[in-house]
């Protein structure tokens, strides 16, 4: 008897799963549009709409980094806080630092073409008085943007650092009452 | 010396408001008064330039039997809460809707989501605009190159929904 009530209840189960998996195959129909309406009160039509979003950076937020009466024996350093803004999905991105010395050197050069090195560095937040030495023209490693806008108008105002350097030997070599000056191009790539 | 007493006049107040609501409104439909919408098409935006706005249109056949010719026309987006947006995964991206009551026009009335607007009136004169003119309405759409501008990479779509009362 409780053998025969098993099998039974064994049967509705199994015809039960039979009848969901037969559900299952059973593709819900999609809205296939455009789809015109009827003569009636209401008519209703539908239509789909589609665009694409290209991967996007930017980098807003830039200010010129002047160094001035530097004294030799005290290594410089100036930090900025930046915005930069990516679409993709996880807001990362890639950093690219190019000088405008020999090679895309990061180099700055006076009236006499005599030049000094200078070191740049990135962090993927900003406050920061240091980060990932950056090489010329090589890509960085990813970074994280928290920037919610492309300019950071809303908050955050800024979400990375770049910090510009010059060593106590480098200034060594310069000459006092010289003016050095140097272009530094970045570049934010989506990623 | 005549008073009124506020039983008789909430009886008549309230007569009142009945013939009021007995009289038939010149805007609203009869009933078996129907309107039909077809002609419409998919709107493809392509990649979006994230700058500036990007608008498309179609002409549609609108058409209604009320004595008026006219409608009210329902836009419903598949966002949240019938929202006028496009959907990327997770990721959303808004569209506005317009409408104008005749074909060929760059602008017309802002809709709102889930918001009946009225007052329009169709030119049709056959339900799929088979004779006379072959549209009667314009819809317009756009995306706004703020809203791309701040849009995650993807591709997104979703589905328009126009839902016409005759009135």
């Amino acid at each position: 008897m409780t053998t025969q009530l098993n099998t039974k209840r064994g049967i509705a189960r199994a015809l039960t799963l039979a009848a969901v998996a037969a559900g299952s195959l059973i593709a819900t129909p999609a809205l296939a549009t455009p789809h015109q309406g009827s003569l009636g009160n209401p008519s209703q039509g539908d239509i789909t709409i589609t665009a694409s979003v290209q991967a996007r950076a930017r980098l807003t937020g830039l200010s010129d980094v002047t160094f001035t009466n530097q004294d030799p024996g005290t290594a410089a350093a100036k930090a900025q806080d930046v915005c930069v803004w990516s679409n993709t999905s996880g807001k990362t991105y890639t950093v690219t630092a190019t000088g405008d010395g020999s090679s895309s050197a990061f180099t700055l050069k006076n009236s006499a073409n005599a030049t000094v090195p200078y070191t740049v560095e990135w962090a993927g937040t900003s406050g920061q008085t240091g980060g990932t030495l950056l090489a010329a023209s090589t890509a960085s490693a990813s970074f994280t943007s928290g920037a919610v806008d492309q300019t950071c108008s809303s908050a955050p105002s800024t979400t990375a650092s770049l910090v510009v350097k010059i060593g106590t030997t480098d200034l060594g070599t310069m000459t006092a009452g010289s003016s050095y000056s140097g272009v530094l191009t970045l570049s934010i790539a989506p990623l | 010396m005549v008073h009124d007493s506020p039983v008789m006049k909430s009886a008549l107040a309230l007569a009142l408001a009945t013939a009021i609501a007995a009289l038939p409104s010149a805007a609203s439909a009869k009933p078996g008064d129907n309107a039909r919408i077809t002609g419409l098409a998919d709107l493809a935006f392509g990649t979006l330039n994230m700058v500036s706005d990007k608008t498309l249109t179609e002409d549609v056949c609108l058409f209604s039997d009320s004595a008026t010719s006219g409608y009210a026309v329902q836009a419903n987006g598949d966002g949240a809460g019938s929202a006028f947006t496009l959907a990327s995964g997770a990721f959303t991206l808004p569209y506005e809707v317009r409408w104008s009551g005749s074909s060929g026009q760059t602008n017309g009335t802002a809709l709102t989501a889930g918001v009946s607007t009225s007052g329009f009136v169709s030119a049709a004169s056959q339900q799929a605009c088979r004779s006379g003119a072959p549209s009667s309405a314009t819809l317009l759409v756009t995306i706004r190159g703020a809203a791309a501008g701040s849009a995650r990479v993807g591709t997104y779509s979703g589905v328009l929904t126009l839902t016409i009362t005759p009135q």
